[in-house]
């Protein structure tokens, strides 16, 4: 059977994604606002959190708390995600509510109050987790990592930067507010059981009158120093690395994901065989590809006692090095299996398909079908992963150690 | 959906919820051990068994075991709790049998010497990952100290100590006791054929020997005992609160479930809106625990050290509150919709399902739909709770905190 996929593009450019799925009850949404942490003026890095917390301390008709109970009595599961590009703000409900849960959230997007009442505990809040993040060093590894590897815009922390907290006023909490919450450039998505020409017209009808452009953002600045060390007197070394690779709209993307495969698709994939089933050497060891639209890189974390921090990271470079000289053919069908078997999966989930429908459009203009998705995987080959790898050899690597023992890097 | 049922002359049961209309399936081996059947010589046993299973058979090595999942896409894994080990696959229809066989062979290990002593390691970078994860450690923490001497307090992952005195002979001996068929269950959920799922359990499985095996039920109503560790190299103040609970067998366990939604959702609860809303403590969360013939109500809360004693009154008040005026009705509604709301959007994936399905027979030795489950929840009422809320004296807890060094 053809996949249906629904796309509406209204009066003012603001693009509504949808992909019906058999047999559920429930529903799950996401409305992409462009207001992610690069997007912020210089020195206002958390202004993303801070206003995604406040939007819906008060909106339309509603203070803080009925907001809140009316969400709560839709059963909305709500979740944010701070990114470097959007803000996410996503919902999962039983289907009959979701007329309600949307209008609900576009109250907070295009009428939030943002008093000054609200706003030093919504401020506050993000700077006592922002402060929570010493606390947990395997969090805080992939956060200065990401710093170091992107650079400034695009690599800032999704947590905010305490100064910047610090300094930020209401005043300008509510400048920011206004050229980046109302604008036509929302992505919204939704996924699982709705009737979508009922979506388009609740939402031409509430968001049909924004306009207005994104404010410019700044070039990217170099990135940051080859090696950092963070002392802290824990356990463990925390060992964070990345070294850049394909972007998502980059022809080689699928070479690029077959790579990260094959170096760490499973658990039979070549990091977890050689640095934790041969060698004891870890608990967690993976990479996992990550990709912006400006740049992407292969982000690999592991974490081990002192002892054993030169040794886990030498055998995890060896590792990167030698991928290249070769991959076998079981090698290669066991991640093209993984991967394909791992896309299926993931499509049974309203949740996790609203957000790749969404994120699809924001890196490549459109929504791959999961057939293309397959196919684009399948026709990828033992030549042209390897091919990709030596025209673009691993060199460059961004490296940060997070604990009571630095390490060498060669 | 339909569920079905098959016990081999073993004792070994096969349950399944079938559903055509998946894209896929899952399978599980639910295993009625953990931490809490072990003695203090063997202490972390339980989840360190679990690593060896992955390490083989006497037909196959580990990196067989790893490529015979990976081949068939497998996503798979295990976890290990204080009365469970639970080993799971989801995977596309067509290689249900050749995972269902393959788990099967792996549940009669080889236990090898040389795999045990590299697994070793790993199991003590587990620890010391832990260690370096405040919320974990803290709950460990309280756990031990709210079950004192019950076997609940028994910590999942032993200590460096417990595991380096260990013995591959005592795993084994410990294994012989504990995966006999009688003491464990097969589950399938989704898209599959049940009769070859059968034939292939059956297969592998039928010859297993059945054994006497035991574990002592007594209810515990915690220490209620309040203690603060230290560490220099923390920053922030990290609390865990236990309270007594009710058991998974237990009528009551929906109402408990609701209870700790309305004191400890992540957003609308009662720590939700004089907590977090108000920026005293950036996390406050309360979850229901519900165990073999006990049960327990975990809270944890995080907060920066200037505001403990403020955060810690504030918790004191709600739970007062909660005690002299009960609950009000359309806090319960509310609750009630984001449980129904989980429950649907969980059930809807075979794998999500698969557990449930498990849990079910495992505790309560009968199949419950979600339908039944759904029904259930909407038919607590108001009072229901609040006797929950006397039946727990939520006034009276269990206290543990982890913060930075004060002197």
């Amino acid at each position: 059977m053809k996949q249906r996929m629904d796309t509406y593009v209204m009066s003012n450019g603001m693009v509504l994604l949808g992909e019906p799925m058999e047999g559920v009850g429930s529903v799950a949404f996401d409305f992409m606002l462009p207001s992610g942490v690069a997007q912020m003026p210089a020195g206002c890095c958390g202004a993303s959190n801070v206003l995604s917390e406040w939007m819906f301390r008060g909106a339309g008709i509603r203070d803080s708390r009925q907001l809140g109970d009316a969400l709560d009595g839709l059963g909305v599961q709500r979740s944010t995600l701070i990114g470097s590009s959007h803000i996410y703000l996503g919902g999962a409900l039983e289907s009959s509510n979701l007329a309600q849960a949307l209008d609900l959230y576009a109250d907070a997007i295009l009428k939030p109050h943002l008093s000054d009442e609200q706003y030093e505990p919504a401020r506050q809040l993000i700077v006592e987790e922002l402060a929570s993040l010493d606390d947990e060093p395997r969090q805080r590894v992939t956060i200065e990592l990401r710093q170091r590897f992107y650079g400034d815009p695009l690599g800032r922390s999704t947590m905010g930067e305490m100064k910047d907290l610090e300094g930020l006023t209401a005043a300008k909490a509510r400048q920011i507010a206004q050229h980046c919450l109302s604008i036509p450039q929302i992505i919204f998505s939704v996924a699982g059981k709705y009737d979508f020409d009922a979506v388009c017209r609740q939402l031409e009808h509430v968001f049909g009158a924004c306009c207005g452009e994104l404010p410019a953002r700044r070039e990217t600045t170099s990135r940051g120093p080859r090696y950092t060390h963070v002392p802290h007197d824990g356990a463990q070394v925390h060992i964070g690395l990345m070294t850049p690779t394909a972007r998502f709209a980059d022809e080689d993307y699928y070479n690029a994901r077959m790579a990260v495969s094959v170096l760490s698709g499973s658990m039979s994939s070549r990091l977890f065989t050689e640095v934790r089933e041969k060698r004891g050497l870890c608990y967690a060891i993976g990479a996992k590809y990550h990709s912006l639209k400006e740049a992407a890189g292969i982000l690999c974390y592991a974490g081990t006692t002192p002892d054993k921090a030169q040794e886990t990271l030498d055998v995890i470079l060896a590792e990167f090095n030698r991928l290249a000289d070769g991959i076998g053919d079981e090698e290669m069908d066991r991640a093209k299996i993984g991967l394909k078997s791992s896309v299926i999966l993931q499509s049974e989930s309203s949740g996790s398909r609203a957000g790749a429908i969404g994120g699809d459009y924001h890196m490549l203009g459109r929504v791959r079908s999961l057939d293309e998705i397959k196919e684009r995987i399948e026709a990828t080959s033992v030549e042209s992963v390897l091919g990709f790898l030596r025209s673009h050899p691993f060199e460059d690597y961004t490296i940060v150690t997070i604990g009571p023992k630095e390490v060498r890097v060669g | 959906m339909q569920f079905k049922q098959e016990t081999l002359a073993n004792g070994l049961v096969l349950i399944g919820e079938i559903n055509p209309p998946s894209k896929s399936a899952a399978v599980g081996y639910f295993v009625r051990t953990g931490a809490r059947d072990e003695t203090p010589q063997i202490n972390g046993v339980s989840h360190f068994l679990e690593h060896m299973l992955f390490k083989g058979t006497e037909r196959l090595n580990v990196f067989e075991v790893n490529e015979a999942f990976d081949r068939r896409g497998a996503q798979f894994n295990a976890f290990t709790s204080e009365e469970q080990t639970v080993f799971y696959a989801a995977i596309l229809p067509e290689h249900l049998i050749e995972v269902t066989r393959l788990w099967a062979e792996l549940m009669r290990p080889a236990l090898r010497d040389d795999d045990f002593a590299v697994e070793k390691n790993v199991i003590k970078e587990e620890i010391a990952m832990y260690e370096d994860t405040p919320m974990f450690d803290v709950m460990d923490r309280c756990r031990s100290l709210h079950f004192g001497a019950h076997p609940c307090g028994v910590s999942v992952l032993g200590t460096v100590a417990s595991i380096d005195a260990m013995t591959a002979g005592q795993m084994r001996e410990y294994f012989c006791r504990r995966y006999v068929p009688n003491n464990m269950i097969v589950a399938c959920t989704g898209n599959l054929d049940w009769d070859r799922f059968c034939e292939t359990v059956e297969a592998v499985s039928g010859c297993w020997r059945t054994e006497p095996v035991e574990r002592p039920l007594t209810d515990f109503r915690g220490t209620k005992a309040k203690t603060r560790a230290e560490k220099a190299n923390l920053k922030r103040e990290h609390i865990c609160l236990m309270h007594t609970g009710v058991s998974s067998q237990d009528p009551r366990r929906f109402a408990a479930s609701l209870l700790s939604m309305i004191v400890g959702d992540d957003y609308g609860s009662r720590f939700y809106w004089e907590l977090v809303d108000k920026a005293l403590a950036e996390e406050a969360s309360m979850h229901f625990s519900p165990m073999d013939g006990t049960g327990a109500f975990c809270s944890y809360l995080r907060c920066g050290t200037p505001n403990v004693g403020k955060v810690l009154g504030i918790v004191e008040g709600v739970f007062h509150d909660l005690a002299a005026n009960g609950i009000r009705e359309e806090e319960l509604v509310k609750a009630q919709n984001k449980v129904l709301s989980v429950l649907v959007l969980k059930n809807e994936i075979p794998m999500g399902r698969l557990v449930d399905l498990g849990f079910n027979w495992m505790y309560c030795g009968e199949y419950r739909s979600i339908e039944q489950d759904v029904e259930a929840v909407k038919g607590v009422c108001v009072e229901e709770v609040n006797q929950v809320i006397r039946d727990i004296d939520l006034g009276s807890y269990t206290q543990c905190s982890l913060g930075p060094t004060t002197s």
